[in-house]
């Protein structure tokens, strides 16, 4: 069953349903599907583009996008979503691997390559339509890549049906759900959202970002919007400019996913006493397993530290680096079995897919461990932790101690080579402080953590990489 | 320099444009750069060009540039 099936047979069940909203438009089930159509016909009548092609389809928010995707999806291309920002680089790396037929979209820095408006797609006449099979491929998403090229991570119409319905099941979603899309909708976070919206037969409020409060708090009223996805970023910049106003919406907002970025207890505790009643989900996964566990904030409020316990139809295990399964308690790599992981590397050979894997459990690069309530709890991604004289030091323990010193706005941590210990902890430092006080920053350090934890070097700079999604990039800073 | 123009300039900055292209009705999405964060940045470097704070309630109705320099000129006024 693919998701494009599922929304064919909800616009038969109830065609007149508002499906999606986007400003003033109003888009029904039957509509959505006509729409879907028409797109699916021009691919399929278009003679330069052929079944198992890749088109790059590019948007922050655009109802068009919707209407291409799936149809895109029907023709039997395979969608690259990206984001209209993309810069020219990374455009010119995804399109050599990808080799597109076709880019369409809003894309700013396109460079020499010809980017189709939506406004030219839809035209197609009626073809016949087939509906995708389970293991073919629907998407190919880039990773953000911290070294190196971007990976193109295969996505099957199963893994995004199996990944859908865990998400729904978990959520508790229902067809009477009106959910505010305030992410970009080309990000995996953002389609994932619109993709459980449009199965279940609820319906999709398209904003595309947080930055005017006006119109998020605007479009919740209008629309009674029921429920949002966000990063934790988002909720840090939602309580900076609009205060506790949320609250204000506490019985109406049924849910909220939360993504996969670090959130601190106390920003997760200010959230769950100004929506005493709602169900506020935080997933972990990455774009290889999307939503690979989840934590209900207010069920499981002693285990907020945790990541959660593992999505519905989905199995986590901890395994040591020869693949030997750790005990509860012991830390090692968080591995994941379930039809949401991915189908393989775009244009990498079989064999380095399945170097990813301990039997038929994916590696997430992710070092954490299990309690003996099977909660999982992420300490730091495997390639950042720090090795000092064979004590593995998690970067986001000296972070979290580092920004409690007055004047340190923020910090990254990394590992630098030393001939005596193999790495010791360097930071980076955003802030009013100088190197004038690296000393006595190294001083209260002493009293937060465990020598071997105290940054040998530290440098001041004036910002931390990160990703879109709020995520710090450490290796970056190697 | 009045208001407007520091207004105009820290707008412009953020946005890497000139400040010729902006306008009192330019406004958050107008610019790719003004996004949530470079709001963000808008008002915090607003704030700090003239020692002022503005209180959650008040940053909501920040949406333009015109919205910004009547807040200011009210602080400072």
């Amino acid at each position: 069953m693919s998701i494009e099936e599922i929304i064919y047979k909800n616009a038969l069940a109830f065609p007149e349903k508002i499906a999606i909203i986007s400003g003033d438009v109003r888009i029904s089930y039957h509509d959505l599907w006509d729409r879907i159509r028409q797109s699916a016909a021009y691919f399929i009548s278009n003679p330069k583009i052929h079944k198992g092609d890749r088109i790059i389809l590019s948007a922050s928010k655009s109802i068009d996008f919707v209407y291409n995707y799936f149809g895109a999806h029907l023709a039997g291309l395979i969608c690259v979503p990206i984001d209209p920002e993309t810069n020219a680089t990374r455009l010119a790396r995804i399109v050599d691997s990808a080799k597109p037929s076709l880019i369409i979209g809003e894309l700013r820095n396109h460079g020499d390559y010809h980017v189709l408006p939506f406004e030219d797609v839809l035209m197609g006449k009626d073809v016949p339509i087939t509906f995708p099979k389970d293991e073919e491929i629907s998407d190919l998403l880039f990773t953000t890549g911290t070294t190196g090229l971007p990976k193109g991570v295969e996505l099957s119409y199963k893994n995004q049906f199996s990944a859908a319905e865990n998400i729904n099941t978990f959520i508790g979603n229902s067809s009477d759900d009106v959910e505010l899309l305030a992410l970009p909708i080309s990000h995996s976070f953002g389609l994932g959202r619109m993709r459980c919206v449009l199965s279940k037969g609820a319906t999709l409020v398209m904003l595309g970002s947080f930055a005017s409060m006006k119109k998020f708090f605007g479009e919740m009223e209008r629309c009674k919007v029921t429920g949002f996805g966000m990063v934790p970023a988002s909720w840090s910049y939602i309580l900076k400019m609009s205060g506790e106003k949320i609250g204000q919406f506490a019985s109406q907002l049924k849910y909220i996913e939360i993504g996969s970025a670090f959130m601190s207890k106390e920003n997760k505790e200010k959230l769950m006493s100004l929506l005493p009643h709602t169900r506020i989900c935080m997933h972990y996964g990455l774009t290889e397993a999307s939503r690979s566990t989840f934590i209900s904030f207010h069920e499981d409020k002693d285990y907020l530290d945790s990541v959660g316990k593992p999505s519905p139809h989905t199995f986590v295990k901890i395994f040591d680096e020869k693949g030997n399964e750790k005990p509860n308690g012991e830390q090692g790599e968080i591995c994941v079995k379930g039809n949401h992981v991915c189908s393989g590397y775009w244009d990498l050979p079989l064999s380095s897919f399945h170097e990813d894997f301990h039997k038929d459990y994916f590696k997430t690069g992710d070092w954490g461990f299990k309690d003996d309530k099977g909660f999982i709890y992420m300490i730091s991604r495997k390639k950042e932790i720090i090795n000092v004289g064979g004590k593995k030091v998690s970067p986001i323990e000296v972070e979290e101690a580092l920004d409690t010193i007055e004047g340190i706005e923020e910090s990254a941590c990394i590992g630098v080579p030393d001939a005596v210990l193999g790495e010791v902890v360097k930071a980076f430092i955003v802030g009013r402080l100088t190197a004038g006080d690296d000393e006595s920053i190294k001083k209260k350090m002493n009293g937060l953590v465990e020598n071997y934890k105290v940054p040998a070097f530290i440098e001041h700079i004036d910002s931390i990489p990160k990703t879109t999604s709020g995520k710090i990039q450490r290796l970056l800073l190697k | 320099m009045d208001v407007k123009e520091k207004i105009f300039e820290i707008v412009a900055e953020v946005c890497e444009t000139d400040v010729a292209n902006i306008t009192g009705e330019s406004t958050i999405g107008d610019f790719p750069q003004w996004d949530s964060m470079g709001h963000l940045t808008i008002l915090s470097n607003v704030e700090e060009a003239f020692d002022i704070n503005f209180e959650p309630e008040e940053m909501m109705d920040l949406e333009d540039v015109d919205d910004i320099v009547n807040a200011v000129e009210e602080k400072i006024g």
